[in-house]
């Protein structure tokens, strides 16, 4: 992690020609091919939010502020996404830390064709995939389900959803031994059925975006989806008996 | 429909991607079928608790990567800023301000005009 990383120095290409060439067309051009493609019942291509191109030009421009902007905004999801496949608060911190750093990086590779948001989950799921495969190498240093200091509550932070409504030691008892049910039957799970219920189920995305991120037919994720749903519906039924 | 066919459903009926024809024949069956829809509930149950599993990120979270973007860039990036008055001792910054003073004292009495006298 701590090795030195080659940094690229000045622009290599304008901001507009690296967000592509999509948006350089006039809205109305742009609401007709979008009509053709649903009527050929093709993918409709994306266009970038005036806000999201500025944003990304920043980005390419190194400015800092931005990145800033980029953080606050999606750190939240690509930490949560991460820690629910690693099912570790460490290794998903470290994880995270590496997709935003690759993202200040890369950032002249995105080219502006899905939204900023699922080019920056794709990266984060790539990332979680390679570190599961790289603890799956040395088992003693991976995902520790029955650690339940995982789900601590941070003081100075807002506390994650489960602990947010509880207030009784009791209620705080049960809502970690839940999350870590929760958490090993996910564990449990073959890699690409983890990432779909924790895309689907945990992070509430649309199929659309899940097939965007994955690279899978709707068709695939929805009966790989099923078979995840069931299998920790099983663990958590065999578990609580 | 029989117990197998309404459970590989389930996700669907759940999400409310299931077709109009196919959703009628699974609520018929869980009408006839007390094991089904207690499958459903514990499905239903299981797919709502994932959804509260969401978590944020550590409150250190954008300072650690900028500290790691800084190091790994060899200081070329995210800078740590510099603070004049944080930094800088007390006494440098109050010799400066007494220097200073004394600048635009010694400009304003040698800058004002030599011939201008009081009137008699």
């Amino acid at each position: 992690m701590e090795a030195t990383l080659r940094w690229r120095g000045t622009l290599t290409e304008s901001p507009a020609a690296a967000a592509g060439s999509t948006t350089q067309s006039p809205a109305s051009s742009k609401r007709l091919a979008r009509a053709r493609a649903r009527a050929l019942g093709q993918r409709v291509p994306y266009t970038m939010s005036d806000d999201e191109r500025r944003l990304i030009d920043r980005l390419i421009e190194r400015d800092e502020q931005a990145f800033s902007e980029i953080v606050h905004r999606y750190g939240d999801k690509v930490f949560s996404l991460i820690y629910r496949m690693l099912g570790s608060r460490p290794e998903a911190e470290d994880v995270a830390q590496d997709v935003f750093i690759t993202v200040f990086k890369t950032i002249e590779s995105f080219r502006g064709e899905a939204k900023f948001s699922t080019w920056l989950l794709r990266i984060a799921a790539n990332h979680a995939k390679n570190r599961i495969k790289h603890l799956a190498r040395r088992p003693t240093e991976g995902v520790d389900p029955n650690d339940v200091s995982e789900v601590r509550v941070v003081p100075d932070r807002p506390a994650p959803p489960v602990q947010a409504r509880i207030d009784t030691p009791d209620a705080i008892l049960e809502a970690a031994q839940t999350d870590r049910l929760m958490q090993e039957a996910i564990a449990n799970l073959a890699e690409d059925q983890r990432l779909l219920v924790v895309l689907r189920d945990v992070e509430e995305m649309s199929y659309q975006e899940i097939e965007e991120i994955t690279g899978l037919p709707e068709g695939t994720i929805k009966s790989r989806l099923h078979r995840a749903r069931m299998a920790i519906k099983e663990w958590v039924d065999r578990h609580t008996r | 429909m029989d117990h197998e066919q309404a459970q590989s459903n389930f996700s669907d009926y759940v999400d409310g991607s299931l077709s109009e024809r196919v959703r009628s024949e699974v609520d018929q069956h869980l009408s006839v079928c007390i094991q089904c829809r207690t499958e459903l509930t514990g499905f239903r149950n299981t797919v709502g608790s994932l959804g509260r599993l969401k978590q944020t990120a550590p409150p250190s979270f954008l300072g650690d990567i900028t500290h790691q973007i800084y190091k790994r860039s060899h200081g070329r990036f995210f800078r740590p800023r510099w603070k004049l008055f944080g930094r800088i001792p007390f006494e440098w910054v109050s010799l400066g301000t007494i220097i200073a003073m004394l600048i635009y004292y010694i400009a304003v009495l040698h800058g004002s005009p030599s011939g201008v006298r009081p009137a008699p």
